[in-house]
């Protein structure tokens, strides 16, 4: 099954996306940080400071998307036994802990100017803060677990637990009275982000998605490489 | 005007902090990757080098990643 997804097959593909990807990158970025540091307007409100919002709100996304990934491999993996998926989430768990992190991070940075405080134990921020911690207990299944059997097993564990704190995350704002403020961008009905806003952002949004998959694939080919090196005897 | 770009209306420290902290990090991180991988890709052909003349041609011909890494070494050579 999906044998065409297969490392050997995927390689090459894997190498001309790599290229495409440094290819157009920077001129994307470029265009992402003009929109974000120069042409959007500031708030109303937030002033100048609302510009984190660039940078932060997409580390918070991809950091959620690749949690989710990896929930939904672990569960495919668990019932199909495809190594491939194992390597998959591997190569995700980094690039998602990488974002998380930043997502703290950089909303720390926006939370001083504007609630007054760089942290403060709210349902959101909290329930990010765990997300974080699941994903350093999901890399470390990779790293002090030695067979490989027990780390997919282990890992999976970690991932459909850690699963649980995904809507928490999403619905936080709306279960709880948080200082974090509920969702401006809505995928069902109307935004209530100004298209001024939300064109820099889904432009940055583009470039951490481009770089997330820039890692993924080298992080991916990494660990072929390394598989096909401890084969390469046998062969 | 620089210095009014700069400073943000106060909210520069902020800002650049922000903007910095991602870029730096994310510069970081894809350094390391490139690295890791340059050295596994070494570390495949000098295993695929290390081997006869006839387990080479065998590994070489029944796999496609054995044959990319080489073709690749032999390009940036």
């Amino acid at each position: 099954m999906l044998k065409f997804l297969s490392p050997s097959n995927v390689y090459s593909f894997i190498q001309s996306l790599i290229k495409f990807i440094n290819s157009i990158f920077f001129l994307i970025l470029l265009i992402g940080l003009t929109f974000a540091l120069i042409l959007s307007p500031p708030d109303f409100i937030q002033g100048d400071s609302v510009r984190i919002m660039y940078v932060h709100v997409p580390s918070a996304w991809i950091g959620l998307l690749c949690f989710s990934v990896i929930t939904l491999l672990s569960i495919l993996n668990f019932i199909f036994k495809i190594k491939n998926f194992y390597l998959i989430n591997k190569s995700i768990a980094p690039i998602g802990l990488l974002f998380t992190s930043l997502a703290i991070i950089t909303g720390s940075l926006w939370g001083q100017p504007t609630w007054g405080t760089w942290w403060a134990w709210d349902a959101r921020l909290t329930s990010m803060l765990v997300l974080m911690f699941f994903y350093i207990l999901y890399i470390l299944c990779f790293k002090f677990i030695k067979t490989d059997e027990a780390t997919v097993k282990w890992s999976s564990i970690v991932a459909i637990i850690g699963s649980i704190n995904l809507p928490i995350i999403k619905y936080s704002v709306d279960w709880w009275n948080t200082l974090h403020q509920p969702a401006s961008i809505k995928l069902t009905g109307s935004s209530s982000i100004h298209s001024s806003m939300l064109m820099p952002l889904l432009v940055m949004l583009l470039v951490f998605l481009l770089y997330a998959a820039l890692i993924f694939l080298m992080k991916y080919k990494t660990e072929i490489i390394r598989i096909k090196k401890k084969n390469i005897k046998k062969t | 005007m620089i210095s009014e770009f700069l400073n943000m209306n106060g909210y520069g420290l902020y800002v650049w902090s922000s903007f910095s902290i991602v870029l730096i990090s994310c510069a970081a991180v894809y350094l390391r990757t490139r690295k890791t991988l340059r050295k596994y890709e070494q570390e495949f052909l000098k295993e695929l080098q290390s081997l006869s003349q006839e387990e080479q041609s065998k590994a070489v011909a029944t796999s496609k990643i054995a044959q990319q890494i080489l073709a690749t070494n032999t390009k940036t050579n």
